[in-house]
């Protein structure tokens, strides 16, 4: 039994070295460099303690990156969440071609981020597909296209989040659908209940825990949104998030590390409330087994 | 229900998702579009008319490094995955079957760090990577990555599912650890590893941030940091972006038409991490 506990902690090796190397060291690492001025420019750290942290809640640039963000966050989370419980309502019964409907719509979410955020900037440009359309219904475009106007790009890439995001969350409604037990609506059938009493008083409640879970680990990927602004919009037009601000302040010509990994701790802890709740939601997931 | 609702309300039913069902394909089949237009005809272009052309794939590899970049991502992709369905497999077991503190608290570093944000260690991962001098490798981009806590926490709760008495019947009959884990469980655990090597390497195939910030060199770039470097490319327009976008997801999708069912179950069972 000796031996068998020995090659146990052998085979838990690998993630005892990337915990410790990939994970718990550099999250130390950047904690510390937040209170030190350390720049590529003038490589030498000096402890400055609190300095990075007040300088940010100073920082206009700072402040709207984090506006931005809320306004991603809680601007398409709801949209996303209704959106796909309705979509998951729609191909939850039998019907033919019910799996062609379910892939067609999940489709955009195993896509590259990339090349989705080049196809929309390519749809959303001056004389793109939407822009057109948008005309035809009698709307205003922007005279350089919807991602070059600071009133339009936030609220374009964000429509095109919950284009991209709504299949996913759709999948994990059904599969919360599915574990509701058919007993329930047999009963509420017998007892006469319509369809719309069913829905409101046995899917809807015991949709719940799903729905509840889907909206943190949206909000945790929407405080994280970088790639959309990368390659749509460089964070300009009103578009800057926080993760594009820690990419633009730390990695590209200013290098600040210090005052950028602090960036990167304010939004860990924002994050942190999420993943906490999403920690106790994991936990009563578990009684729901879906 | 469906009794109920009628032929009229059925066909509705079909209008209303065959509506959305192009909305959510639309931009795809534009992409395509795009792709096999001719240079510089941008407008008054039709879905199905104007012209069609395949020199934009051509002209795409001939004058970018798209071909290494796909190789790359290919590379970088298998030995990620390989990576993840071996060690991913090696813990888990463990975790599954050696119930003993220091693993109760090995298992909670795996939750934790499933739900950390791994954004959040971009500048040290960065510095890190030039120190130990593994920046613009295929080392940075596959080292990091190599153990996933989605890969363990997945196959824990597979593993557990899976009845003991097969591995008490080997060591009964005398087998050794390593080779009740490769040959007793390890087969046992084939749905499990396609689940997770699907994901692994569609989530590798797809990453964007981390690939970029710990390469330089073409020569080691994957497709999506190659793809939105093209942006900037002066030779290159929206027809060969297009093209570019078309090769990257190509492969992604024909998987998915093949595997759907066990991509759609690997979401439901992690859903718990993006």
């Amino acid at each position: 039994m000796r031996s068998h506990k020995f090659i146990a902690y052998l085979y838990t090796l690998p993630w005892v070295v990337t915990f410790l190397l990939f994970w718990t060291f550099p999250l130390i690492y950047s904690f510390l460099m937040g209170f030190t001025d350390y720049q590529l420019l003038d490589p030498e750290y000096n402890w400055v303690g609190w300095q990075n942290y007040r300088s940010l809640f100073n920082d206009p640039e700072f402040i709207g990156a984090l506006k931005n963000t809320f306004i991603f966050a809680f601007g398409t989370i709801p949209v996303t969440t209704v959106a796909a419980l309705l979509l998951a309502l729609l191909v939850n019964r039998e019907f033919k071609g019910r799996g062609l409907f379910r892939a067609g719509y999940f489709v955009p979410s195993i896509t590259s981020l990339v090349v989705v955020s080049l196809i929309f900037c390519n749809l959303y440009s001056r004389d793109g597909y939407l822009a057109m359309l948008a005309q035809m219904v009698g709307l205003d475009v922007p005279t350089n296209g919807f991602l070059y106007d600071s009133g339009t790009a936030l609220y374009a890439i964000m429509a095109m989040d919950v284009w991209m995001s709504v299949g996913y969350y759709m999948l994990i409604f059904l599969a919360g659908l599915k574990s509701i037990p058919d007993e329930l609506y047999e009963a509420a059938e017998v007892s006469g209940a319509s369809p719309m009493r069913q829905f409101l008083s046995i899917t809807l409640p015991l949709l719940k825990p799903v729905a509840l879970f889907i909206i943190v680990i949206n909000s945790i990927k929407s405080f994280q949104v970088f790639v959309e602004i990368f390659v749509m919009t460089k964070g300009k037009f009103d578009t800057l998030t926080s993760v594009y601000f820690i990419y633009e302040r730390g990695m590209t010509t200013r290098f600040e590390f210090g005052y950028a990994s602090a960036a990167a701790y304010i939004l860990f802890v924002i994050i942190g409330i999420f993943s906490l709740a999403q920690f106790l939601l994991f936990r009563q997931r578990k009684e729901y087994g879906w | 229900m469906v009794g109920r609702v009628g032929a009229v309300g059925q066909t509705i039913r079909y209008a209303v998702l065959g509506a959305i069902l192009i909305g959510m394909l639309f931009p795809f089949g534009w992409m395509v579009r795009v792709s096999l237009m001719e240079s510089g005809s941008l407008s008054n272009i039709g879905l199905f008319s104007g012209s069609f052309t395949l020199e934009n794939y051509i002209g795409l590899f001939e004058q970018t490094s798209m071909g290494r970049y796909f190789f790359n991502s290919i590379l970088v992709g298998l030995v990620v995955t390989v990576g993840n369905l071996l060690f991913g497999f090696m813990v888990a077991y463990a975790l599954a079957r050696y119930q003993t503190l220091p693993n109760k608290l090995l298992f909670f570093s795996v939750i934790v760090i499933l739900m950390i944000p791994a954004h959040i260690v971009i500048i040290p991962l960065y510095l890190m990577a030039v120190k130990a001098k593994i920046y613009d490798s295929y080392w940075a981009l596959i080292l990091p990555w190599v153990v996933n806590p989605i890969g363990i926490f997945l196959m824990k709760q597979y593993i557990e599912s899976i009845p003991r008495s097969m591995e008490e019947a080997a060591r009964i009959d005398g087998a050794g650890e390593l080779r009740i884990l490769f040959t007793v469980v390890m087969p046992l655990c084939k749905p499990a590893m396609a689940v997770l090597a699907i994901q692994v390497f569609f989530t590798n195939w797809n990453s964007f941030l981390f690939p970029y910030i710990l390469t330089q060199s073409e020569s080691v770039r994957t497709l999506p940091v190659g793809l939105a470097m093209l942006q900037g490319h002066q030779a290159i327009d929206w027809q060969h972006l297009m093209a570019g976008s078309t090769v990257a997801v190509l492969p992604v999708l024909v998987l998915f038409i093949f595997l759907q069912r066990r991509i759609v179950s690997g979401i439901t069972a992690g859903a718990i991490k993006q």
